[in-house]
């Protein structure tokens, strides 16, 4: 191949062939198989593919730092001159950290708790005897100031927890720098950040990249992401790479029916705005079977009956373009595939479809007016000792919202914004220091349990972790009917109740006797609303109800919602910060910003005209699906300011690109435009 | 800080004053004339008065205790019943034979069960690892005077390798050293079963961590990971384990003391016990309970020291 040796010398880095599994009790788990891509040189790589995928796997090969039950079946990975597969475990150390560094998902649990961040980047220059300590230090203070971490002479010697989620992944990419590798591997960098913190590490792994000529791949699950940071995208499916290419390719003329299907779900990228979402039927294939022919037929909305027996041939297009279907090339090619973008190649799903009409105003199901919840953060003794006369924070500060039925209410906001104690006051399992909390009419504000209880039946909460919150003991049908029992309710015949809600979730009857564990996300998820479901209530509080779902699961869940919406009348408060979501199923939103609530209005309306500068640098935070669409300036910096200082006057004075100095002095009240709409600024944007 | 120190210097004020409490009451509940319980049956008429008198008996119950707690804070204990010394002066004779013994029995403990621990969950299903299970809790599940009898009877006794009893000629520290040899392998060898599972289980539980792998993949020596940063974080838990256990080290000492025959504090009380000598039990009781507290007090400011986070939240 001549054109191989053309570009050799550009490719710093060749996976080939590469196949791992994983020894597990169920048997053997086939994670990879004959997997190849190259990295090339001075490029940003995005790894695509949702959970389970194998991203992880395929980064951790490279490293040698695969968990112990795995197993190399084959393939190798060039470095250079070096085989990194076949290498020994001396020559990899060698190369961690020094050629080939890592940037981890979660900063919180990535960085070891008890050391400074200075011991920490020493440590990593271990390797070089014959800089002085005082010159490595240097080097260090330097890669934090270049990372954007302020003050970096001082804060080099405080400890993981003394920074925020943003600054401790800002001090771990200094990290990964400091040696200045030539490969720098980024698992999911911002998945465990907020929107705006997220924008912000996008734009410095950009400007790095470039200052430094480094070599960047970066594995994540967000569509938009990739469009934004990377050159070079490989899509894995299943663990497969079953497309790779250019990002402006893959983006804008994907070849393999999964990539289309995956752009078409991402909530970010459609425009048309309906309550159902795309949805790719089934579930990624269990790799502890038999695999034959394409891995996958049983969810492609084209497969043919040679899909299942023949594994397609990888059609390669251009330098790195490849994608494997047989769709594309051989006896079964089809020149009509793939359509234009606008077509759209997956369907919604069952159910009905209509978006209900827009509920009426007049009488809400749940009326919040002006409520606040304080905590206590220092005892009366201590606060003493330590002379602080403040000893509570507001985590929610003059709340007012209201949710009428079958209306879908989006509550959105950033981590520590007050949202899910917002949620908590509302089913009264915290207290409240002032204001109302209405429920169809009667104030239920910390309302004593005995009263409170029969209420519980008409108000569910959804919550987020939902394989956490279930109990590992008891089988599907017991957790759906456990509120059943909770509630005493007799006279019920539970087993038709679990059948009945099981239908109404749409989840197969031979599931009820399973166990939490033996559910994927999406199913854990559907135990979940089934169960908030049993008692027939008229308002259901969804905590993120889709956080940490794929994609493609995600339209499911919102999809049944949305159906369960129109045909009960249920009204939604949907607590999230994922703006792309809610953007489709809200009919109104409230974004809060340390606990007060900056802005509300219509969904649409907001988004197309955002008020509340906060709620404009939202907007612009979400990162788009196009890689023609990548945002040049970051809208806002800095981070939230803690509850402890609450700003003086306007929250959010700190960061806004628009504050005056009377928003330094005077906190903006919330005030009612003509239109209707409600936000507390100064200046609002015309 | 300062908040912290309030707090736990009160609360360490508290348990001493209970005990105290404890030990003073005891003389009233049982029945009978106190100064003749204090004293014991073989008290003469003579140091019962002068008991009586000293202890100011004519006084209400709770003077009399207020006045034992000035007088023990001065650090006056009272007066051996037989010999007529200040309690103190003879715990103070007695009490550097615990403390070495203490000493030396956690520090071989301490210096085999932990790397022991580390080693084998480094390598968790070695034959390391397993030898080093079963042994563990083969130790854990003998009593310590049980190893001490069978420790005489092999090493001193059978294969007279080792003195059999006593502290050693004083002066001597060889001799002392010795004679120490025996008392703290039975006291310790517990100890070290225990400290290895522990620190075995907080190890195999830290080295799954997040932040391991990325010392790993930052390339670091296995060495620099496992001692500088799994064993730094997994210490901390057995830390708390070690100074909550000092009491048990200290009843375990007793029966040492008594089979070794060592003139230390567990002999005394004891000894005390025996001869109904109150005045001794009570001031030997309440200078142990001391050392637990300070040895407490002292294991959570390693543990405040080893870890900012906790070092801030004092
Ligand atoms: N240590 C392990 N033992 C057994 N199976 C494993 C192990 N690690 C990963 N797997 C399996 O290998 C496959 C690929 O996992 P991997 O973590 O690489 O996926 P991923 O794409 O990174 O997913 P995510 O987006 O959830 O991080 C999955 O089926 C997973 O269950
Ligand atoms: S090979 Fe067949 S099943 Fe696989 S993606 Fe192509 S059309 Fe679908
Ligand atoms: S009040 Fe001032 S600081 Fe606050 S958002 Fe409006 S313009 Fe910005
Ligand atoms: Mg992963």
């Amino acid at each position: 191949m001549p054109q191989d040796a053309a570009h050799a010398p550009e490719t710093l880095l060749d996976v080939r062939n590469l196949s791992v599994d994983f020894r597990t009790p169920r048997g053997r788990v086939k994670a990879l198989r004959d997997v190849s891509f190259p990295i090339r040189r001075n490029r940003i790589v995005g790894i695509v593919g949702e959970s389970g995928s194998g991203k992880s796997t395929v980064l951790w090969a490279l490293l040698g730092l695969l968990a112990k039950n795995a197993d190399v079946m084959g393939g190798e990975v060039r470095f250079g001159d070096r085989d990194l597969l076949h290498a020994s475990e001396a020559q990899l150390r060698a190369t961690r950290g020094e050629e080939i560094s890592v940037v981890f998902q979660d900063p919180m649990t990535s960085q070891i708790p008890v050391l400074t961040y200075g011991r920490q980047m020493l440590d990593i220059l271990y390797r070089r005897p014959n800089v002085s300590a005082t010159e490595k230090r240097h080097m260090a203070v330097e890669m934090l100031r270049k990372v954007g971490i302020p003050d970096p002479d001082r804060r080099i010697d405080q400890y993981p927890h003394h920074f925020s989620g943003g600054m401790r992944q800002r001090a771990g990419i200094a990290m990964a720098l400091l040696t200045g590798p030539q490969l720098l591997l980024a698992d999911e960098p911002t998945t465990a950040l907020d929107v705006t913190m997220e924008a912000q590490i996008i734009h410095l792994l950009q400007d790095l990249q470039k200052e430094l000529d480094a070599t960047i791949v970066v594995v994540s699950h967000n569509l938009g992401l990739i469009a934004e940071l990377c050159d070079d995208v490989v899509v894995m499916y299943a663990g497969e790479v079953i497309e790779a290419g250019d990002v402006r390719e893959i983006f804008h003329n994907a070849q393999h029916p999964y990539t289309r299907a995956l752009l078409e779900c991402d909530p970010a990228r459609i425009n048309d705005v309906s309550r159902k979402l795309p949805v790719i039927p089934g579930d990624i294939p269990d790799l502890s079977k038999a695999l034959s022919g394409c891995i996958y037929a049983p969810r492609c909305q084209r497969v043919l009956p040679v899909c299942r027996e023949t594994l397609p041939p990888d059609v390669a297009r251009g330098e790195m373009s490849l994608a494997r279907c047989h769709l594309l090339d051989g006896p079964h090619r089809d020149s009509s595939w793939p359509p234009p973008l606008d077509v759209m190649t997956v369907g919604q799903g069952e159910g009905t479809a209509a978006k209900p009409a827009r509920a009426q105003r007049d009488a809400p199901l749940l009326d919040i007016s002006d409520l606040s919840v304080q905590f206590e953060v220092v005892g009366p003794i201590q606060a003493r000792l330590k002379g602080l006369t403040q000893r509570h924070v507001d985590a929610v500060l003059d709340v007012s919202l209201s949710v009428a039925p079958g209306e879908t209410v989006g509550l959105v906001g950033e981590s520590g914004s007050g949202k899910t104690t917002l949620g908590r006051c509302v089913l009264n399992l915290l207290p409240s220091q002032a204001g109302h909390v209405r429920f169809e009419g009667e104030d239920i504000r910390n309302m004593p349990e005995g009263r409170f209880k029969p209420l519980r039946r008409d108000m569910a909460m959804m919550f987020q972790d939902p394989v956490g919150s279930l109990s590992p003991r008891k089988s599907v049908r017991a957790l759906i009917t456990e509120p059943f029992q909770i509630h005493g309710i007799a006279g019920v015949d539970l087993d038709a109740e679990a059948e009945r809600l099981a239908e109404m979730v749409r989840l197969p009857k031979h599931f009820l006797s399973r166990y939490p564990h033996e559910l994927s996300g999406g199913q854990a998820r559907r135990v979940g609303v089934a169960r908030a479901l049993a008692l027939n209530p008229k308002l259901i509080i969804a905590d993120e109800p889709t956080a940490g779902l794929d994609v493609s699961v995600q339209g499911e869940i919102l999809n049944l919602m949305a159906d369960l919406q129109a045909e009960h009348g249920l009204g939604y408060l949907i607590i999230t910060h994922n703006l792309p979501v809610v953007r489709h199923i809200a009919d109104r939103l409230a974004i809060m910003y340390l606990g007060r609530i900056v802005e509300e209005g219509p969904t649409d309306e907001v988004f197309a005209r955002p008020v509340h500068p906060y709620t404009r640098a939202l907007v612009e935070g979400v990162p788009q699906p196009d890689p023609d669409r990548r945002r040049v300036h970051v809208s806002i910096s800095g981070e939230v300011p803690s509850l402890l200082n609450r700003p003086k006057g306007c929250d959010f004075a700190g960061r806004c690109p628009v504050a005056q100095d009377r928003c330094r002095t005077e906190k903006p009240p919330h005030l009612t435009m003509t239109d209707g709409r409600r936000h507390a600024c100064h200046f609002p944007l015309g | 800080m300062l908040y912290y120190l309030t707090k736990r210097l009160g609360l360490s004020a508290l348990v001493i004053g209970l005990v105290v409490l404890v030990l003073f009451s005891l003389l009233y509940f049982i029945p009978g004339d106190p100064a003749t319980i204090a004293l014991g049956p073989r008290a003469t008429e003579e140091a019962i008065a002068r008991y009586a008198e000293k202890m100011h008996l004519d006084e209400p119950v709770w003077r009399q205790f207020l006045i034992y707690i000035g007088n023990a804070l001065t650090g006056d204990l009272g007066l051996d019943v037989f010999s007529d010394r200040p309690v103190t002066a003879i715990i103070l004779e007695r009490i550097g034979f615990t403390l070495s013994l203490v000493g030396v029995g956690m520090g071989w403990a301490v210096l085999l069960g932990i790397p022991l621990g580390c080693l084998a969950a480094v390598r968790p299903n070695s034959w390391l690892d397993r030898v080093t299970g079963i042994l563990s809790v083969g130790t854990i599940a003998v009593p310590s005077f049980l190893v001490s009898i069978w420790a005489l009877l092999i090493f001193a006794v059978h294969l007279r390798w080792l003195p059999a009893i006593g502290a050693g000629e004083p002066g001597q520290v060889g001799d002392q050293l010795i004679h120490l040899i025996l008392p703290a392998f039975a006291i310790g060898l517990s100890w070290v079963g225990y400290l290895a599972r522990m620190v075995r289980a907080s190890m195999l539980e830290v080295m799954g961590e997040n932040y391991i792998r990325s010392a790993r993949a930052f390339g670091l020596r296995p060495r620099r990971v496992i001692f500088g940063y799994a064993l730094r974080v997994a210490i901390l838990p057995t830390i708390t384990l070690i100074g909550m256990g000092f009491g048990g080290m200290i009843s375990s000492t007793v029966f040492a003391e008594i089979i070794f025959a060592r003139p230390g504090l567990g002999k005394l009380i004891f000894d005390a016990v025996m001869a109904r000598n109150f005045p001794i039990v009570q001031g030997a009781v309440l200078v142990a309970t001391g050392l637990y507290v300070l040895v407490v007090l002292f294991s959570d400011t390693l543990i405040a020291w080893f870890d900012p986070r906790v070092r801030e939240s004092l």
